[in-house]
């Protein structure tokens, strides 16, 4: 499923990726931007956290005139002046003037690296209220953020999860070369389909995946460990004969109350005493067994 | 400086990865003899170096360097080492009548809602200065230390301000310096509720890194021979999962550290 959101085959969206201390994602998010170039789309790219080199280092470079990365990284909050973005200008109608900025503005992808930076310094409520206002606006066709899960509380994480069309979770395997990602994808009819698969990211922003297979622990190669039979090499039998065997089936347990025994008891046996109980006015003698619904 | 730590990240004071982010951390321990490391090991190197000494005085790095063999008065001196003695400049920063300094490094102290940026710009001009008229002063990439970072939280600079600071002093230092960044933090006990705390701090500033070094007792309690453990963790930044991590055993002596594999300690051997 991994695979399938890469290459955008359900367009348009809100896809966030969320990573850990563990495992980075952005690998992922660089294959991202790699296919949406090779597919020709115009790439906008807010980078916050990384310097563009970083970023761009590895994507098709004949792509790479259609993307545009717009430099918060070295200075993100405008301390020094110098940045041509800054994360107080993480406004729809700023982003959306942004791109109407550059030539023949199609329907283009937004990459926001990364998100924490930016609900760090913005209300979680607001930040969503744009990024939903981003995506109806109609210059945006799809909107891909980076998220540390793990630098904010789960409600944040939860809420701009629930925004997302696609979140895509890695963690790290316990093979050292590829990662686990875990892809909950929200169709438009409502449908809510999820996927767990190994991947990993070459030098080229190119992304395999190989499926996860269901059983836990097949990844390990499985130990062939003969079992001992105890029974043998002892200096005493242990074993059972046939004729053995059928006596043993046919021993009545002791404490095991079957059909015989219950009848048994219940027969009178000659000699013991006989009840002879006459009901009193008051009394309330009911002629029905009370442990009939017994099911002995 | 410690050879041995030396071999094991692979560096020596004339040839070392440059526009590096170190992290240093500790959980119930003490990893300040990772900072003494650093600070000889980055003035062998002859790197300018800006130290922000929030913790100690200037005279206990001193006293520490003189055993590992570098002078840091004299470094002081020849304008090698800016020394930011925070202990000291405090109660002058608290007492200070005049409140327009916004960018002095200690506003933080005082101003109402702590942003580090007085403090980033003092780091910024301490690396940008170079030599006063010296012809011969040409010191290498520039370096800053801090020791240690987690002692902010306490004055009321919330998490995000910190990691703020840090991605701008490496914005600064790394990128476009291409010098090295060496910090230390504190951790604390796994918390369950941990929205504002050391963990969040630690966990923030290791996405950022390069290389976290985190110091921790030994699991299985109180030894005479070994301190403790540190794990290495080579992260590199915008790769995905290709990260090492290795545990190795150490022990503090007077004049330096030894490090060795696990199991290996000469106490066991």
């Amino acid at each position: 499923m991994l695979l399938d959101v890469l290459q955008g085959t359900e367009a348009g969206g809100f896809i966030l990726i969320q990573d850990t201390v563990s495992c980075s994602g952005r690998g992922i998010l660089k294959c991202f931007i790699n296919a949406a170039l090779k597919r020709g789309e115009d790439v906008h790219v807010l980078g916050f956290e990384s310097p563009e080199t970083q970023v761009c280092a590895g994507l098709d470079s004949s792509c790479v005139q259609k993307l545009h990365f717009h430099e918060g990284f070295p200075d993100p909050l405008g301390w020094k002046c110098t940045s041509s973005f800054t994360v107080d200008q993480f406004t729809s109608q700023h982003i959306t003037q942004l791109i109407k900025d550059t030539q023949y503005a199609k329907a283009s992808v937004l990459v926001v690296d990364s998100l924490s930076l930016v609900l760090r310094h913005h209300d979680p409520v607001v930040i969503c209220q744009r990024l939903q206002e981003l995506r109806k606006g109609g210059v945006i066709k799809t909107v891909i953020g980076l998220l540390h899960s793990d630098l904010h509380q789960q409600g944040v994480v939860g809420i701009v999860g629930h925004l997302a069309s696609t979140v895509i979770s890695v963690a790290p395997a316990n093979n050292e070369r590829h990662g686990v990602a875990k892809t909950t994808r929200r169709t438009k009819s409502g449908k809510v389909m999820q996927e767990e698969e190994y991947f990993s990211v070459s030098e080229d922003a190119t992304l395999s995946v190989q499926a996860k297979l269901r059983q836990p622990g097949h990844v390990q190669k499985e130990q062939d460990v003969s079992e001992a039979d105890p029974t043998s090499n002892l200096t005493f039998n242990l074993r059972l004969s046939e004729e053995e065997r059928k006596a043993k089936e046919k021993v009545a347990l002791p404490f095991v109350f079957s059909q015989e025994k219950k009848s048994a008891l219940l027969r009178p046996t000659p000699g013991t005493g006989r009840i002879m109980y006459e009901p009193d006015a008051n009394d309330d003698f009911d002629e029905e067994d009370p442990d009939d619904d017994l099911d002995v | 400086m410690f050879p041995e730590l030396n071999s094991i990240l692979d560096s020596t004071p004339d040839s070392y990865k440059s526009s590096d982010f170190i992290l240093v951390s500790d959980r119930r321990a003490d990893a300040s003899f990772l900072i003494h490391h650093h600070l000889s090991f980055y003035l062998r190197a002859g790197c300018k170096v800006c130290f922000l000494g929030l913790v100690q005085s200037f005279s206990h790095y001193s006293a520490v360097g003189q055993r590992l063999g570098v002078s840091l008065a004299q470094a002081r001196e020849k304008g090698q080492l800016v020394f930011l003695e925070g202990l000291k400049d405090s109660i002058g920063a608290i007492l200070q009548e005049d409140t327009s300094q916004e960018t002095q490094p200690l506003s933080y102290l005082r101003s109402p809602g702590p942003r580090l940026e007085g403090l980033f710009r003092f780091v910024e001009r301490s690396v940008r200065q170079s030599g006063d008229g010296d012809a011969n002063e040409s010191w290498g990439p520039p370096v800053l230390l801090i020791d240690d970072l987690s002692v902010l939280l306490s004055f009321g600079v919330s998490v995000g301000a910190i990691l703020d600071f840090t991605l701008y002093c490496q914005a600064t230092m790394c990128s476009e310096l291409q010098g090295n960044m060496v910090i230390l933090v504190r951790c604390e006990e796994e918390d369950a509720d941990d929205e504002e705390g050391l963990n969040l701090l630690q966990r923030g500033l290791v996405h950022q890194c390069n290389l976290a070094l985190h110091v921790e007792g030994l699991p299985t309690g109180y030894c005479r021979d070994i301190h403790g453990q540190m794990e290495v963790w080579w992260r590199q930044r915008g790769e995905t999962m290709y990260n090492q991590r290795k545990i190795f055993h150490f022990k503090v002596h007077d004049k330096g550290a030894s490090f060795f594999a696990r199991g290996t300690s000469s106490a066991v051997l």
